[in-house]
């Protein structure tokens, strides 16, 4: 069964913040909930940004994810 | 008065051509920073390297796209280009501008920005180079509420949409391209403006073979106009055009002499599948061979047009060189009918049908045309649900390695895998 939207966004909160790198692709976050639809989890990652949980990198090609005060501690 | 002895760059001026280094000195006098430019070039030039660091978390509240985070790695030396962002404006329908328009843009990158621009970007947006993190809200706010214009996509987000003038000015166009293309800009906003995609997704709209706006080349979703009867022929014009009356090419190739117009030659000859003859002054077309090159209706357009039965074929798959090298897209549905009456709905499930899929399957940063050539073209058919044609292939007989399932066979088969391997061992 797939994980609720809220325990989705932990999810993928905990893995942006216990990841190696700082900043990961959308399909990263796939795993969180494999039950899931991709568009689902885009979706709910790009709600979290909105709110501040999650932050865009983008290197003009490619657009990635991170935690606020992980990828800003690295930007700076 | 120059900040940087810039002499490599000077050289650049010496041709007899336009400069970008004449330009960026000249805006320099208004834009103390694009000294910097050329000074942080210039130091390139010297040293073979570049002091760009690409990328970052610049952009504005709520848009995952149309910011381009661009630092120099030398900011104390060149403290003008220490944030150089770019910023992507989405162009019109078609590239129409008023100059009204073009000149308040002008304004606003005047206000916020250096000043520099890039007309147009590869995907078709106005390129703005060159502005500090502090400026872009700024910009945003006005572009937005004062001019109305929006932000084009960037990163791993649908491109900003671009299409041929249409059938605003070409009688050709198979389709009306500025609404289809306007119409799914509208539809797939979401996806411009925030990253949904393993990488980059673009589609664009041509309205006829002559695809001009390269969609066959630089587009994961190319739709190109066509049409499924027969070319349209007025043998009146035809005999006009015989007889010298008419300019061929519409007099685009007129300022040289090439001699009187021969059909034979010019365009019967050339005709890459032999389709098309002549039956005493009548031109005849075997239509069924045609493989709408438009060589003969580019060539004689006042007797020669497309056919009536209009609508687009749809080719997926091309990119630029990153990975694998440059490909064309890969035709995929010979015809379709595309049309605002039903909300473009067809071409909207096909595309929505290829993203399900591509975001599943698609490796990061690979194009749908690479994630496409790694499972092959029979699987991606298969997922798609779309039956194989003679059309999918290039050439008969170049890949025989088509696997039939039994229940793709009328009246199915029976295979022993042990006594077949008894003859051919794996």
């Amino acid at each position: 069964m797939a994980l609720s939207k809220d325990e989705l966004k932990d999810a993928i909160e905990e893995k942006a913040v216990k990841s190696p790198k700082p900043q990961l692709y959308i399909k990263d976050f796939y795993k969180c909930d494999p039950e899931s639809k991709p568009r689902v989890i885009k979706n709910v990652a790009n709600e979290m940004v909105r709110e501040g949980r999650l932050m865009f990198w983008s290197s003009g090609s490619t657009t990635m994810y991170a935690i606020p005060s992980r990828i800003q501690d690295e930007e700076h | 008065m120059a900040k940087h002895e810039t002499p490599l760059l000077d050289q650049l001026e010496t041709g007899p051509w336009p400069s970008f280094v004449t330009d960026l000195k000249r805006q320099a006098e208004k834009k103390p920073e694009c000294w910097d430019i050329l000074g942080i070039l210039e130091l390139s030039y010297k040293e073979r390297i570049t002091h760009w660091k690409h990328g970052g978390i610049v952009g504005v509240f709520g848009y995952g796209g149309g910011i381009v985070g661009r630092y120099a790695d030398l900011p104390k030396r060149f403290p003008g280009v220490e944030h150089f962002h770019t910023i992507r404006v989405a162009q019109p329908a078609s590239k129409y501008y008023s100059t009204a328009n073009l000149r308040q843009l002008m304004d606003l990158w005047e206000k916020h920005g250096s000043g520099m621009t890039n007309f147009h970007g590869s995907t078709g947006d106005i390129i703005l180079l060159g502005t500090r993190t502090e400026n872009l809200e700024p910009f945003f706010w006005d572009l937005t509420h004062d001019m109305g214009q929006d932000l084009g996509g960037s990163g791993s987000n649908l491109r900003t949409p671009a299409n041929c003038l249409g059938q605003s000015r070409c009688e050709w166009s198979c389709y009306d391209t500025e609404e289809a293309c306007h119409h799914l800009t509208l539809h797939y906003q979401d996806e411009i403006h925030r990253p949904a995609f393993p990488y980059k997704f673009k589609f664009k709209f041509s309205g006829c073979p002559n695809d001009c706006v390269a969609a066959i080349a630089r587009s994961d979703v190319s739709v190109i106009g066509t049409w499924r009867d027969d070319i349209r022929i007025d043998q009146a014009g035809v005999k006009e055009y015989v007889a010298g009356n008419y300019p061929p090419n519409g007099g685009s190739h007129a300022g040289k002499d090439w001699g009187a117009f021969d059909i034979q030659k010019e365009v019967i000859d050339i005709c890459p599948t032999d389709c098309m003859w002549m039956e005493g002054d009548e031109l005849k077309i075997d239509d069924k061979e045609c493989t709408r090159c438009m060589h003969c209706i580019n060539v004689m357009p006042r007797a020669l047009r497309p056919g009536a039965d209009q609508g687009a074929t749809i080719c997926v798959g091309a990119k630029a060189p990153i990975l694998d090298g440059a490909q064309f897209s890969t035709l995929i549905v010979p015809f379709m009918k595309v049309s605002k009456d039903n909300d473009f709905e067809e071409l909207i499930d096909f595309i929505e049908g290829i993203w399900d899929w591509w975001m599943e399957v698609g490796k990061n940063r690979e194009r749908v045309g690479e994630t496409m050539q790694r499972v092959g073209l029979p699987t991606f058919l298969n997922v798609m649900g779309i039956d194989p044609i003679p059309q999918h292939v290039k050439e008969p007989r170049s890949n025989p390695y088509i696997f039939w399932k039994e229940e793709e066979v009328e009246g199915g088969f029976e295979r022993d895998i042990i006594e077949f391997r008894k003859r051919h061992a794996a």
